[in-house]
């Protein structure tokens, strides 16, 4: 006994020492002295309170130690290998290739895709040497090759070099840029624009730019790729409605006010998201009473006019022309400069606050190079070009007619698009009735025209799951076969001479796209022209989609 | 000027005055429209030439501030803070001392001989001023020189002695980033300016929001709307970055070359709104991304776009899939392909959109990315829309990489534990906020290893590394067909815009079905494609196919292993070799030096100088920079969020005005921003030697010297340029 005591004896003088160093210097620790009184006079109280004190200050570190990211080691499902096996599990492990190689349909139509040569435009030179006449690329204004935008052009390259060298925060934010956005807000009647580099690139951050997580998004079934990818980068709560059906709409805005009701939960932001006319299928929002629904509802309207700006209305200010809705009506008015300008880029437009938010935080505004200076005139120039010559637009509307009237009546063409819409889709409808083509009102490839064809007929109508982006009765359609035949319809018109195209899709979108051939109309073309070449289209449809027959 | 060395007291409160509170104005401003508080500012005004006094651009007196010192367009200056005292003080100091330290430069006024017919589109009509350095070389060119640039856009450097080759040599250790701590107290301080601007913004708001409410208008919910944005996730931007926003977003005009031409503004409501003042500026440009000076208005390239103009119109219309696919489309991607020595490439309209288009095409639910943390945003952009669970490695650290391969190979998917479908992971070429370059040999010893697939984003590197200009593959001498993914963009190095992606001949062709560009994004204008087509062509060198071999005294200039692959069409496609004639357009008519190369190679090694010179400068006076040496990209470290400002705007306001980028939180931690040179082969030496003297004497203003290792003085640094860039090591 007394041996171990002994034994002890260094370590309880070594233990004395250190508690009495350890005791000096804290009382030289100024304050000391007050905590010390506070822990003795609170041990004499209650001393369980020091034990649970003494638990929560190590508590308190550890929680402090502690990674901060998600701690995948410690978690449960982490399974401990020695170096050993991770070796073995390394050698083991055979990834998939990066990428399959194409099949023998895909590697078909990438052949297929035209290359032309020289300058794109009305009658574009093809790689097989034809002269053809183009109602595939958007040229609506027939701005391409005018040779005053040239002019302007290589003045302003001389000028101004071609690329912007920067991100518009540190110097690639130019003079012309400015110019650009200021004609574009004067043009539609906003407050003010931004200019974005790649019209495709414009909703997807504009979206995400304000649209957090919790904040509310109710967004059109038929919404095209560009914002299905804006809305998934946002990770709010989107609510869906029926393609083009704003009483399906309403609804929806009913439900998520009830809900928000119920729950009680503080207002955040909400958004309507939808386009001008849908790249989908060419069918055209009802403007006016959208913008009521959302007054009503008190949401912010996120409009898509990528299609309609530059093709619709009087001058080609698009649907708020068209309807004669003010633009300021609408929060975020996006479009595209490239299609609807024929140069390059995308824009937002709207009040002063909202485009100011996005040169902060609009993602592919803040991170990428400002278009080159050359493209920005360009598109000023093409405004100053649509403003002071409502001809376009007219000359545009009148091929459209035309156009319109012979395929319209086309005994295989099924036309989803509005009457006044230059981008027209074609479905392909086979001759008997039965074969594949459920006559359901809703569905939107009857031939009739989509404002009627969306008036829900049935009297049992039914709202389709908000929550779920698939429609409650999803179009049927035979994809494959569809694609075949209007492949087959492209290349009979490009034997024909004219240049259309399929409308190409991924098969990432949301819902599956019905097969269709997208025809752009353009103001460069005469009437004739366009009816030739509509005529051209009808037969090839005759001939390919008859036959099957 | 000792008495302004900053102590660290002084720098932290450097942020405090210069709050939009205290009415700082920023250096021009029209007359009249501003009152200055403060009775020290009268003083200064003596300073300043009324705007309508006619200046000679020879009249430089050392004894006392004269006219010429500020720009001849620029009207009042008035000093009302700290800063515009600061910055006074050192513009006089900098006159002094250029005037004292270096008789035989005189501003040398001679009309070079050299300027091209076309040029009065580019040189502004006051030229005649060659008070800044900017519009004409300080040594006029001799007889034999000819430039067929314009000195303003691209810089007249005719000594040889000025060029380096950029390459990595076998063998040698590849540095990390050097990471240099700053002493405890800049860090201190810097955490309480960050902490002191955030209590006066939260107190500024409590105020703001009872006193005066419609300042606050719309971050409020209103009229049954919520916020567009509210107030707490725009204090950042409200209170802090607001401070500084006269520092960011310059509008400018012209090309974005040597020098910029900035459009004066001013705010007089503390940085909310800015108006512009009517006057410019020209400034020395070491901001914008113009790595091989092709941001040009002049030059064969230039020229070429213009033909493309005239032929193709500005416009493709429509997109890569759907009737908007030129020849023009396939011919740059062939050049492309060439280029970066692989088998096909695929270009895209927008550099941003490369990556975060793309990207979702190769992976998706199931696959891992494993993406370095200072990744670009589209990178993460990209990654967020595939679907692909990602994990981070820490900046360019191998160990980590490795560790985090081991860990996600051993462990399989998250809860499930079945294998990964794949590996990608994503590293860039030369990290644009840090200057550093990948640790690509290490990456493939352990792509070897664990089988991942590697994606480099070469948006910086590409042109800029190498002594080819074909990027990090080259600088390290690597296969680049080792690597999966060579991604980049035009927007950089070429003077362009829009990105490429090159790699196997399937996998582009499976891009080019299934990414987003394919079938959704418009295509690439035909004059970009001029641009990228010419400018490419010209580092390349063009193979006259087949008749006409390119000679052999004018191809001396390239590399001895090029040359003797030029001969013959069929070696040209060895890399990196030589464009054939063949890729190119039929109306594309390059002149000589840009086929035979030596132009490229002029820019290349002109680049690989300026790059070593200030990055080895900076460090020899006692900065702490980040990054390689061979990186374009120099980023220097403030420290300080007050500083930057201060920075940015001193730069600015010197006899000859600098622009320079400074950033900070979020694109950087938060305790070092910084301000970031991009150089260009379109710079001198001297162009450099002006961007190093202002670094010194702001340097010393502002105490950002803590850099360790051995100093030189400025004039040692000066005049032993050469030495310095040839060195092995710095020591």
């Amino acid at each position: 006994m007394s041996g171990s005591a002994a034994t002890l004896e260094p370590l309880f003088t070594f233990l004395n020492y250190s508690y009495n160093t350890f005791e000096t210097n804290f009382y030289k620790i100024p304050g000391s002295a007050v905590v010390a009184r506070y822990v003795k006079s609170s041990h004499q109280n209650d001393p369980g309170r020091t034990l649970l004190e003494v638990i929560l200050i190590i508590f308190a570190i550890r929680t402090l130690l502690q990674s901060r990211t998600r701690a995948d080691h410690s978690g449960k499902h982490f399974i401990q290998f020695d170096e050993k096996e991770i070796d073995d599990l390394v050698d083991e492990w055979i990834p998939e290739p990066l990428v399959y190689p194409l099949d023998q349909k895909e590697q078909a139509d990438l052949a297929s895709v035209p290359v032309i040569v020289g300058p794109n435009g009305p009658k574009p030179k093809l790689a097989s040497g034809k002269t053809v006449v183009n109602l595939a690329s958007y040229n609506y204004t027939g701005l391409a090759g005018n040779e005053h935008i040239k002019e302007r052009g290589i003045e302003t390259l001389r000028k101004y070099g071609l690329g912007s060298c920067g991100p518009p925060g540190f110097y690639g934010y130019q003079d012309v840029h400015h110019q650009l956005e200021q004609d574009i807000a004067d043009f539609l009647g906003t407050e003010a624009a931004i200019v974005y580099s790649q019209s495709f690139s414009t909703i997807s951050s504009v979206i995400p730019a304000f649209c957090k997580r919790g904040d509310i998004i109710v967004a059109d079934r038929g919404v095209n790729f560009a914002i299905q990818k804006g809305l998934q980068i946002s990770r709010c709560t989107v609510r869906w409605y029926d393609h083009n059906d704003l009483k399906s709409l309403e609804q929806v805005l009913e439900m998520v006010e009830r809900e928000r009701r119920k729950k009680k939960s503080p207002l955040t932001r909400r958004f309507i998201v939808t386009e001008g006319i849908f790249d989908v299928d060419g069918a055209m929002s009802d403007l006016p009473k959208l913008v009521e629904l959302k007054q009503k509802y008190k949401y912010r309207l996120i409009l898509d006019e990528s299609v309609s700006f530059g093709s619709v209305g009087r001058t080609g200010r698009g649907l708020t022309e068209l309807y004669n809705v003010p633009a300021t009506q609408i929060d975020m008015l996006v479009g595209s400069v490239a299609n609807g300008l024929t140069s390059g880029g995308g824009f937002c437009a709207g009040s002063e606050i909202v485009v100011k938010h996005q040169r902060i935080n609009g993602t592919s505004f803040v991170f990428s190079a400002s278009m080159p200076a050359l493209l920005a005139v360009a598109a000023s120039e093409g405004i100053n070009i649509l403003r002071n010559s409502p001809s376009i637009l007219s000359t545009l509307q009148e091929n459209v007619r035309a156009v319109r009237s012979i395929l319209d009546r086309a005994d295989y063409i099924a036309i989803p698009s509005h009457p006044a819409s230059p981008m027209i889709h074609l479905y392909v409808r086979l001759p008997s009735a039965t074969f594949l083509m459920p006559q359901t009102p809703a569905t939107p490839f009857t031939p009739s025209l989509p404002s009627l064809a969306h008036s829900p007929t049935s009297p049992s109508f039914k709202l389709s799951n908000p929550l779920s982006v698939a429609p409650r009765d999803p179009p049927v359609f035979d994809a494959e076969l569809e694609e075949r035949l209007l492949q087959d319809v492209v290349e009979e018109c490009l034997a024909q001479g004219v240049l259309v195209t399929r409308a190409k899709r991924l098969n990432q979108e949301l819902n599956p796209v019905r097969p269709s051939i997208r025809l752009a109309l353009s103001a460069a073309l005469t009437k004739k022209e366009s009816e030739k070449a509509a005529n051209v289209v009808k037969a090839a449809f005759t001939k390919i989609v008859g036959k099957r027959r | 000027m000792e008495s302004f060395r900053a102590t660290p007291t002084f720098s932290f409160l450097l942020f405090l005055f210069l709050s939009p509170s205290t009415p700082f104005v920023s250096h021009s401003r029209p007359k009249g429209l501003y009152y200055s508080p403060s009775s020290t500012v009268t003083t200064f005004d003596d300073f300043v030439m009324p705007a309508s006094m006619p200046s000679s651009p020879m009249a430089i007196s050392p004894a006392m501030p004269t006219p010429s010192m500020f720009k001849k367009k620029k009207s009042t200056n008035a000093m009302s803070t700290a800063a515009s005292y600061l910055s006074a003080v050192s513009e006089a100091d900098a006159r002094a001392r250029v005037n004292k330290g270096s008789p035989g430069s005189t501003p040398a006024l001679s009309l070079s001989s050299s300027v091209t017919t076309s040029s009065e589109d580019t040189v502004l009509e006051e030229s005649d001023d060659n008070a800044s350095g900017l519009y004409y070389p300080a040594v006029p060119p001799t007889s034999e020189q000819t430039f067929n640039t314009v000195h303003t856009e691209f810089g007249h450097c005719g000594n040889e002695n000025y060029r380096y080759t950029s390459h990595h040599t076998p063998g040698e250790p590849i540095a990390g980033v050097r990471e240099q701590d700053p002493p405890y107290y800049v860090l201190l301080t810097t955490y309480l300016s960050y902490i002191l601007v955030i209590c006066f913004g939260h107190i500024r708001d409590f105020f703001g929001k009872r006193f005066k409410p419609s300042a606050y208008r719309h971050l409020m919910v209103r009229n049954g709307y919520a916020a567009l944005n509210s107030d707490f996730d725009s204090f950042y931007t409200r209170r802090l970055k607001t401070r500084l926003d006269d520092c960011f977003s310059l509008p400018v005009t012209g090309v974005p070359g040597r020098t910029i031409v900035l459009l004066d503004r001013y705010s007089s409501d503390c940085n909310v709104s800015f108006h512009p003042t009517g006057t410019k500026t020209r400034a020395l440009n070491i901001s914008s991304y113009n790595y091989l000076g092709f941001a040009q208005g002049n030059g064969a390239c230039t020229d070429a776009v213009e033909e493309a103009v005239k032929r193709y119109g500005v416009c493709a219309l429509g997109t890569r899939l759907e009737a908007g696919t030129l020849d023009l489309h396939q011919q740059a991607e062939s050049l492309v392909a060439r280029f970066m020595g692989m088998e096909d490439a695929l270009i895209a309209s927008m550099g941003f959109a490369t990556n975060s288009t793309i990207i979702p095409a190769l992976v998706g639910k199931g696959s891992l990315v494993i993406s370095d943390e200072f990744n670009h945003a589209s990178i993460r952009f990209g990654v967020r829309l595939s679907g692909a669970n990602v994990r981070m490695f820490k900046h360019n650290n191998m160990e980590s990489l490795e560790k985090l391969l081991r860990e996600v190979i051993s462990q399989g998917q998250p809860k499930t534990h079945r294998p990964w479908k794949k590996i990608l992971v994503l590293v860039e070429g030369l990290y644009s906020m840090e200057g550093s370059l990948v640790n690509l040999p290490r990456i493939l010893e352990l792509k070897q290893k664990y089988k991942f697939y590697l994606w480099v984003d070469e948006a910086h590197s590409v042109g800029a590394l190498g002594p080819h200009g074909r990027g990090v593959c080259d600088y390290y001498g690597i296969n680049p067909r080792s690597v999966d993914i060579l991604m980049g963009t035009f927007t950089k190095s070429f003077g362009a815009a829009g990105g490429y992606i090159a790699g196997n001949k399937n996998i582009i062709d499976r891009l080019r079905v299934s990414a987003h560009t394919g079938p959704y994004t418009e295509a690439m204008a035909p004059p970009v494609l001029t641009q990228v087509v010419a400018s490419m062509a010209s580092i390349m060198g063009v193979t006259m196919l087949p008749e006409k071999p390119a000679s052999s005294s004018l191809s001396l200039l390239r590399s001895p292993d090029s040359t003797d692959n030029a001969i013959t069409g069929l070696e040209a496609t060895a890399y990196p070799g030589t464009a054939p004639s063949s890729a190119l357009p039929p109306w594309m008519h390059l002149p000589q030096s840009l086929i035979d190369g030596s132009d490229g190679e002029m820019r290349l090694r002109r680049l690989a100088f300026n790059t070593r010179y200030l990055n080895r400068a900076l460090r020899k006076l006692g900065f702490i920079t980040y990054g390689n040496d061979d990186s374009p990209v120099v980023p220097l470290l403030l420290f300080h969020p007050g500083k930057m400002a201060v920075f940015s705007r001193m730069m600015r306001t010197r006899a000859t005005p600098i622009v320079v980028v400074v950033v900070a939180y979020p694109a950087t931690p938060l305790v070092t921003s910084r301000v970031r040179f991009c150089l260009s082969a379109s710079h001198t030496k001297e162009d450099v030697d002006c961007v190093i003297k202002a670094c010194d004497e702001i340097g010393d203003l502002l105490d950002l010297k803590h850099g360790d290792g051995e100093r030189w003085p400025l004039e040692e640094i000066i005049s032993r340029a050469v030495e310095l860039v040839n060195m092995k090591h710095v020591p």
